[in-house]
C-alpha cells in the first residue's frame, strides 16, 4: 500500500468556543478521490481550509506527503482576477511561467471542455455564479496539482455543467480530488465517501 | 460686486490670450504636483500594501499616524519643510529652499498618507480570497505584486487622483519652501499674490484654472466609480 499524500488525526478547530470542524481521521491516498458529504456548517470548507493550509488555528495532527508539491483550493464562492476568462483559466500556467502560446491552448481546451470556450474574452465580472465556478474549476484542473480541493463544486451549475466538470475532472488522472458537498456527487466521479 | 464680474471678464481674456504668467504657473503647478505625486505613489503603494498584509509591533500606531495626517494642514508641513531646507536645518546644504524641488518635497509629505491610508484601506478591503487564490498557485512574489495592482487598481488611482487635487491646489507649502518667487510661483501662491495686489482678474484666472484642476479631478474619479460600479 502507498504512504497516503494527507492524513489528518483528531482535527479541531475552534472559533469563540464553538468547535466548528472536528474530525477524528481522514486520510487521501495519492490520486485517490474523495467526497466530504455533511450538511451545511459540518465543517466540510474548514476541512478543506485546513489541508490546503490556509488555517493556522486548530489542534490535531496533520501529516503531509512531502511529495505533495501542490495542493490547489477552489472556493465555495468563485474567486475571479480582473481580466477575461481566457487570463483567469490561464492563471496557473502564468504563475508556472509557461509561455503564452502554449497555455492559452491548455486553458481553451479546458474551456471547451467545460463549454465555456466562446466566453474566453469575456470579461469575468459579467459571467453568472455558474459560469464563474466553471472557470475557477478550469483554472485548478490546468495546473494538474497533486491535490484538488473543490468547495462545492456543483452548486449553481446544471447538468450539462455537471458532467462536463466530471468530465475534466477525470480527466486529472495523477490528481487526488477531495469535493465538498451538503449532497451527494455525480456517480461519474467515484468518489470515496466521508461523512462528516 | 461690478469688481467681480469685470474680474471674471478678465479672467476668461487673460486664458484666451494665454497670459504667460498664468500658463507658467498652471505648467509649473502640474510639473511639481505630478512629481510630488509620483514619488509619493512610489513610496507609499509598498507601504500601505506591507501594512496591510503584515503584521508587526507599531502596525496600528503607523496606520492611525498616516490617516491622521491626511488632515495635516499644508501650512504646518510647509513649516516643518522649512525648517528642514533652511540654511541651518538638517538638509540645509542641500541648498532647496526656495526652488521647485522643495516644493516638491514638501507635496510628497502632503501626498504620502493619503496614497498609504487609501492603499492600505483598499487592501484591508480587498476579498481575502483573492490572496488565498494566489498562494494556492504559488504566484511568486512580483506576480503577487502584480496581480495585487491589478485588482487595486481603481481605489489606487482614486488615491492618486486625490492627492493630485490637493497638491495642486495647496497654498501653505509653496508659499513657505517655495517663497513664491517668480520661479516657484504656482496658481495657489500667484492667486494669492495677485490679490494682494490688487489684481483681481488675474487672481480670478489664476482660481479658475484651479477651480478647473479640481473639476477634472472630481470628474475622473467620478468616471472611475462609475467604470467599477458598471464595468463595460
Amino acid at each position: 500500500m502507498t504512504s497516503p499524500l494527507l492524513q489528518i488525526n483528531h482535527l479541531k478547530v475552534n472559533r469563540q468556543d464553538t468547535i466548528i470542524c472536528n474530525v477524528e481521521e481522514f486520510e487521501i491516498q495519492p490520486r485517490e478521490r474523495v467526497a466530504v458529504i455533511g450538511p451545511n456548517g459540518s465543517g466540510k470548507t474548514t476541512l478543506l481550509r485546513v489541508i490546503a493550509q490556509l488555517e493556522s488555528s486548530y489542534s490535531g495532527d496533520i501529516l503531509i506527503d512531502p511529495a505533495l508539491s501542490q495542493s490547489i483550493y477552489v472556493h465555495q464562492t468563485p474567486v475571479m482576477f480582473r481580466g477575461t476568462v481566457l487570463f483567469n483559466a490561464s492563471y496557473g500556467l502564468i504563475c508556472q511561467g509557461v509561455p503564452p502560446q502554449d497555455r492559452e491552448t491548455v486553458a481553451m481546451t479546458a474551456l471547451e471542455t467545460l463549454g465555456i470556450a466562446s466566453l474566453a474574452h469575456r470579461s469575468c465580472r459579467q459571467l453568472s455564479g455558474g459560469e464563474k465556478r466553471r472557470v475557477a474549476i478550469a483554472r485548478a484542473a490546468i495546473v494538474k496539482p497533486a491535490l484538488l480541493l473543490l468547495d462545492e463544486p456543483f452548486a449553481d451549475i446544471d447538468q450539462t455543467g455537471s458532467d462536463a466538470i466530471c468530465e475534466l475532472l477525470f480527466s486529472l488522472t495523477e490528481t487526488a480530488i477531495v469535493v465538498a458537498s451538503p449532497q451527494p456527487v455525480p456517480h461519474q466521479l467515484d468518489c470515496r465517501k466521508f461523512e462528516i | 460686486m461690478q469688481d467681480i464680474w469685470h474680474g471674471l471678464y478678465e479672467a476668461f481674456f487673460l486664458l484666451l490670450q494665454l497670459d504667460s504668467s498664468v500658463v507658467d504657473a498652471a505648467l509649473r503647478t502640474a510639473f511639481v504636483s505630478s512629481l510630488a505625486v509620483m514619488i509619493a505613489t512610489l513610496v507609499g503603494v509598498p507601504i500601505g500594501l506591507l501594512l496591510g498584509q503584515r503584521n508587526f509591533f507599531g502596525r496600528t500606531f503607523l496606520v492611525l499616524t498616516s490617516r491622521a495626517a491626511m488632515g495635516l494642514p499644508t501650512v504646518l508641513i510647509g513649516l516643518t519643510c522649512y525648517c528642514l531646507l533652511s540654511r541651518k536645518g538638517p538638509l540645509g546644504d542641500l541648498q532647496l529652499l526656495y526652488t521647485e524641488p522643495a516644493i516638491i518635497f514638501g507635496e510628497f509629505f502632503l501626498a504620502l498618507p493619503i496614497i498609504v491610508t487609501w492603499t492600505h484601506s483598499a487592501y484591508r478591503s480587498l476579498d481575502p480570497a483573492i490572496v488565498e487564490t494566489m498562494i494556492s498557485f504559488q504566484a511568486s512574489w512580483w506576480r503577487r505584486t502584480l496581480t495585487l495592482l491589478s485588482e487595486l487598481r481603481s481605489p489606487l488611482l482614486l488615491a492618486i487622483l486625490t492627492a493630485f487635487g490637493r497638491c495642486a491646489t495647496e497654498l501653505g507649502i509653496a508659499m513657505l519652501v517655495g517663497g513664491n518667487l517668480k520661479s516657484t510661483r504656482t496658481l495657489a501662491t500667484s492667486t494669492a499674490l495677485e490679490t494682494s495686489r490688487g489684481e483681481f482678474s488675474r487672481g480670478i484666472a489664476m482660481g479658475l484654472i484651479m477651480l478647473l484642476l479640481a473639476v477634472i479631478v472630481a470628474l475622473a474619479i467620478a468616471f472611475f466609480n462609475r467604470e467599477e460600479e458598471h464595468p463595460k
